[in-house]
């Protein structure tokens, strides 16, 4: 697996990455090597000491701006993998760097994930007890925003998704479309530059799941967010740059659909 | 539902904690000095009804150095045979003690303010304490039945001292009288100011072979001895109601922080460090510490109330002292802290997809 990817220039005008080297490819063009985002060596992760292997020897670079689906059946270890490249969890071996930072020895990530990383979580993962407002509004509730900037980017938020007149409910009181909705809200307010979301169509109908992948793409191609998607759905799956595959802990194939 | 367990906890606290204080003050009223310095009974005999001391001796304690005053006081207890008949759940009393005691002897046994009339000597009259009175609903005028010979009620006295207050006291001369007795059960003796009372007892043992004494120094001393035991009693249950409730207390917390595992790992998935985690779950514990605090202070007070007013009890009362709500207080928002923190602080170190997973 090579180490670094080679990506056009074109595709990331923004001139903030650190390009290490250039060269000519075969097509006489110029080309860079790019420093990939996130990059997982030889990751491993067991559960059950040791009993589950959920990831068995990833290596994958990933890059700022891509848009990547991770397809594979169910208990193939999409979740582990997508958990890992969000920095929610540590390898059991192997070595993860996100953004620079090693994954394994960092102690506190929260700085990182409050910043950068926007999570869509399979099952929603939203508070109860806590309004459709209140929920959103969390992931900003550690920044130095002041409360009404707060109020202001979480209302924003709130009306994108289209669930203005939803703001005071409980999310026991939506319904499953409504509340992935929610879930991508807090996912989005606080303007992450990657987005990871496990299977958010999952439990939807094909419309509802329409507008949430809408919803998504529209982040990644308005503001060039890393958009990581969990799917087992092949069309899904053929809607980004770049589709890895992956069986039993394992990538079988990584490649790009056009 | 955290409150309820943890006003459990709290009211546990209070409540015994009325209850203890309640009976050290009870005590303590109870053991309160009486007029007579010197209590003198003969030591051969083991009731008050017998083994008298000769009427006589009364005259030579008086005229003893150091002594102003002496009294002879006759005791004899009265069982309340209808009582005992009817096996009725009423409240009065069992058993009464009837004194007799000269009318200006009565200051002897701390009586001085006396509602109605004392008595003279050689009539059928008699004199009930404050207690006596309520607990047998009898008031001045009324005709009581005493060792099978009718009284009247002239009077109603209150001094303070259950003891005092739950008797009947009537002419000496009237009831040596009607149980055919010329002696007395004890002689009260009055010292004068600045004499050295534990050393005139002493003398008195060491001149009648026969006699006890008993100080009010002594009396007091007991007394002191008694409140040490209760001291040392109430700190046991008190020591029992903080652990009881401590542990009520922490159970809560810890179940209710637990339960919010998941939750915890949808704050740190989203970016909150462990210490805002913290701090949040720290000022949710005072907020709910403290409301159950004044639930259960509320409860912890008015379950023993009720209790007392259900079972008709009324020579007790509750011992308020902030010490109580203080330390109830105290127990509960550091016990609360510890058990809210301690899981808080075990989810917080989970990695966010570990915590997700608690349901
Ligand atoms: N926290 C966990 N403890 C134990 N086993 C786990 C845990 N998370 C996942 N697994 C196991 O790891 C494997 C991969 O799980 P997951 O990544 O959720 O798969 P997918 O998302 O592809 O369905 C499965 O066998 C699953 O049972
Ligand atoms: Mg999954």
């Amino acid at each position: 697996m090579d180490d670094n990817q080679i990506v056009n220039e074109n595709a990331y005008p923004d001139d903030e990455y650190i390009y290490n080297e250039t060269f000519i490819g075969e097509d006489g063009e110029e080309y860079y090597y790019e420093e990939p985002l996130i990059s997982l060596f030889d990751v491993v992760k067991e559960y059950d000491k040791g009993m589950v292997k959920a990831l068995n020897g990833i290596n994958l670079d990933i890059f700022e701006g891509e848009f990547v689906s991770i397809i594979g059946p169910s208990g193939s270890g999409k979740s582990t993998l997508l958990n890992m490249l969000g920095a929610l969890d540590k390898p059991t071996r192997g070595k993860i760097f996100i953004d620079g930072i090693d994954l394994v020895k960092e102690k506190d990530l929260s700085q990182f994930r409050q910043e950068r990383i926007g999570f869509v979580f399979q099952l929603h993962n939203l508070i109860p007890n806590l309004s459709v407002f209140d929920n959103v509004q969390i992931p900003l509730l550690p920044t130095d925003m002041s409360n009404k900037e707060m109020k202001e980017r979480a209302s924003e938020i709130i009306r994108a998704v289209g669930l203005e007149d939803k703001k005071k409910q409980r999310p026991n009181k939506l319904s499953g479309g409504q509340r992935q909705r929610v879930a991508i809200a807090r996912a989005l307010v606080n303007n992450p530059s990657i987005i990871l979301a496990d299977e958010p169509t999952g439990s939807l109908d094909s419309k509802t799941g329409e507008l949430i992948l809408n919803l998504l793409m529209e982040m990644h191609e308005r503001y060039n967010v890393t958009l990581i998607i969990v799917t087992h759905d092949n069309g899904v799956a053929a809607l980004a740059e770049r589709t890895i595959k992956i069986k039993d802990g394992k990538i079988i194939e990584d490649k790009y659909n056009y | 539902m955290s409150i309820i367990g943890i006003a459990i906890g709290i009211t546990t606290i209070v409540a015994l904690g009325l209850i203890t204080t309640g009976m050290e003050d009870s005590v303590q009223t109870s053991l309160n000095d009486v007029g007579a310095e010197i209590t003198v009974s003969n030591s051969s005999s083991v009731s008050t009804n017998t083994g008298l001391i000769d009427s006589s001796i009364v005259e030579e304690m008086k005229n003893r150095t150091g002594v102003i005053d002496a009294a002879g006081g006759l005791t004899v207890t009265e069982m309340n045979m209808d009582r005992l008949k009817s096996r009725d759940s009423d409240s009065s009393s069992l058993a009464t003690t009837v004194v007799g005691l000269a009318p200006d002897k009565l200051y002897m046994m701390g009586i001085n303010d006396v509602d109605g009339k004392i008595y003279e000597n050689g009539t059928r009259d008699a004199i009930v304490g404050a207690e006596y009175a309520e607990v047998n609903n009898v008031s001045i005028g009324d005709d009581i039945t005493l060792q099978g010979k009718e009284f009247n009620v002239t009077g109603i006295f209150e001094t303070g001292s259950p003891f005092v207050d739950s008797g009947i006291y009537v002419p000496l001369d009237t009831l040596q009288d009607i149980t055919d007795n010329d002696g007395v059960s004890r002689i009260l003796v009055k010292t004068g100011e600045d004499v050295n009372d534990s050393a005139i007892s002493d003398k008195i043992e060491e001149d009648y072979e026969n006699f006890t004494t008993l100080t009010s120094e002594e009396i007091s001393s007991i007394a002191d001895d008694v409140l040490g035991i209760l001291d040392t009693a109430t700190l046991a249950v008190s020591a029992l109601a903080i652990i009881v409730g401590g542990i009520g207390i922490i159970n809560t917390m810890v179940m209710a922080v637990y339960e919010r595992t998941k939750e915890i790992g949808v704050l740190k998935s989203v970016g909150w460090k462990s210490r805002k985690i913290l701090t949040m779950i720290l000022g949710e514990t005072l907020v709910l510490t403290t409301l159950s605090g004044i639930v259960g202070s509320i409860f912890g007070i008015l379950i023993p109330e009720v209790g007392l007013r259900l079972f008709n009890v009324t020579d007790f009362a509750l011992g308020y002292s902030p010490k109580t709500f203080i330390l109830a207080f105290g127990i509960t928002i550091i016990v609360g802290i510890i058990g809210g923190i301690y899981p808080a602080y075990k989810a917080s170190k989970l990695a966010p997809t570990e915590a997700l997973r608690y349901e």
